[in-house]
């Protein structure tokens, strides 16, 4: 497997010494993201996130399953990531590194542990059926923070997939085609994103947002933090390195909160945006007969 | 097909025989992206435009994007991997295979006073020898005059990326007139005093007295590089940048 390239002494110098006085490479403040963009495709449950040069796709797609024997009245949901070696040729496919294997592990943390979805809203009958949600979520182009961008992009595409209708009439369970009934969103409780924080300096006291991918490489420790807007903490990983004050993490926290508002009001009004460009007039106007003239 | 503006080739087009430059005299010689098939056909083998030199009796195809591949005579910016008993091992591009460079390919340099050059380190060489299935070759010294020519360890600085078009624009002995770039000469005439060393395997290293200047002149490269800018836009973007600073 080709190992990661290393920046040169020169940059990890100029890099640091740029931090120090408060200044950032691609000209950024310390606390700012990089340029955000959304985009949903014409299917739902579809998001293609661009954070910078980092270029997240997710992709929600739905089944009719058993459950598992011992959760009869759930659902299954599950998130699988795949760091391809499109996005960097350090990542080989079906070896994964740890960096994919931690971003998997934040991902399952933050969006299925904080029971974001509720799985029991897929069961269709006990023990015997149910929904299994899946995304899939794929790097495209890795320039730093996969973490914060990924997250967002998981969170996009659930909120914006919608499943097929169901009714049950006895025993019979019938699955109506889009054309028959519109599809229903998903049973969505929350949204909680995550924000990261890198550090710098030899008492890591220099703290950096949306660090990119030469960041990333020098920082001496990260610290991922996933909020809802309600200010409700659903995870918190601080995974080796060099020790930081719990005063910094405090502040690092509250600075989180404030950003994952501004982002859960900015994916919002992303969703709201695209339910306007689809919305042609629903069911009334697909009957009309009038031609346009 | 008119002569006049340029000429955009895409791989396997057929080329124009009017615009093959011919004397009599010279051996027509070809340069990158074209094809040379026996007895007399050429073939673009990439997309760009043609470019032709009728003093040098000389055809090529300008291009910018792919990986850098080594020629002979190249300037270019290498980071040292490790170092072994006669060599330095030193990448061009990430995840491509290794130059080597000499360690008495430099200036002064004898059994006893060879440089010491860390993994890491970043040194501006010459591509001595470049053949297509061979490790490439690199020397930090004129063979003939024995003087470094500004070649040799970069020391300080901050090396940046940028495409392989640019890099050979900026190394145009008329950069301005045939290269269209006037950002380093514009940040020179607007006071900030900083040296440059251009890679043409798509690195620039910038280094100067002050952090702030590095990073003007890293920020006017690259976004020039990204958004294409034209000489005048190149202009207007390094008065705004001065003016944030300042």
């Amino acid at each position: 497997m080709p190992r990661e390239a290393e920046p040169s002494l020169n940059e990890r110098a100029f890099v640091v010494q740029a931090l120090q006085e408060g200044l950032r490479i691609d000209g950024r403040a310390l606390d700012q993201f990089r340029e955000l963009d959304l985009k949903f495709g014409d299917q739902y449950g579809v998001a293609d996130l661009t954070l910078g040069k980092t270029r997240i796709f997710a992709k929600v797609s739905a089944e009719v399953t058993t459950p598992y024997t011992d959760r009869p009245f759930d659902g299954i949901f599950t998130i699988t990531t795949e760091l391809s070696p499109m996005a960097s040729p350090s990542f080989e496919v079906n070896r994964p590194t740890e960096t994919e294997i931690m971003l998997s592990r934040l991902l399952e943390k933050t969006v299925r542990r904080s029971n974001a979805l509720d799985t029991e809203s897929l069961c269709l009958v006990s023990g015997q059926k149910c929904w299994s949600i899946r995304v899939d979520l794929h790097v495209l182009s890795h320039d730093g923070n996969l973490i914060d961008a990924s997250c967002l992009a998981v969170v996009a595409a659930l909120r914006h997939f919608r499943k097929p209708d169901t009714s049950i009439e006895g025993e019979t369970l019938t699955i109506y085609t889009p054309a028959e009934r519109e599809p229903v969103p998903l049973s969505w409780l929350h949204s909680p994103l995550c924000v990261t924080f890198s550090f710098f300096g030899e008492e890591a006291d220099i703290v950096v947002m949306d660090a990119n991918l030469l960041e990333e490489q020098l920082r001496v420790t990260s610290f991922t933090i996933s909020f809802n807007k309600h200010g409700e903490i659903c995870q918190g990983a601080k995974l080796g390195g060099t020790t930081v004050e719990a005063m910094t993490l405090i502040k690092c926290a509250n600075d989180a909160l404030d950003k994952v508002k501004e982002l859960t009001t900015w994916l919002d009004l992303k969703l709201v945006e695209d339910s306007k460009r689809r919305d042609k007039g629903g069911l009334m106007a697909e009957l009309s007969a009038e031609n346009e003239r | 097909m008119a002569t006049q503006g340029p000429v955009i080739v895409l791989p396997g087009d057929q080329i124009d025989p009017s615009l093959i430059p011919s004397r009599p005299k010279k051996a027509l010689k070809l340069g990158p992206g074209l094809r040379h098939i026996p007895p007399n056909e050429l073939v673009p083998t990439v997309a760009g435009q043609l470019t032709t030199d009728h003093k040098k009796n000389s055809i090529w195809v300008e291009y910018n994007g792919g990986r850098y591949i080594p020629a002979v005579g190249d300037l270019v910016i290498g980071t040292v991997q490790r170092s072994a008993a006669e060599y330095f091992y030193v990448t061009l591009t990430d995840y491509t295979s290794n130059a080597l460079l000499p360690q008495l390919a430099f200036e002064m340099a004898t059994k006893k006073t060879r440089p010491n050059l860390n993994p890491g380190a970043l040194v501006y060489a010459r591509v001595c020898l470049a053949n297509r299935h061979m490790d490439p070759e690199l020397e930090c010294v004129s063979p003939a005059t024995g003087k470094a020519d500004g070649l040799g360890p970069l020391n300080g600085g901050m090396l940046y990326d940028v495409s392989l078009g640019l890099a050979r624009r900026l190394l145009m002995r008329k950069s301005l007139e045939d290269g269209k770039v006037a950002v380093l000469e514009e940040l020179g005439a607007a006071g900030l005093a900083f040296e440059t060393a251009v890679g043409r395997n798509g690195k620039v290293w910038v280094n100067s007295e002050s952090v702030k200047t590095v990073l003007i002149v890293g920020r006017a490269i690259q976004e020039t590089d990204e958004k294409n800018l034209s000489v005048d836009q190149q202009k207007k973007l390094v008065r705004k940048l001065i003016k944030e600073v300042s």
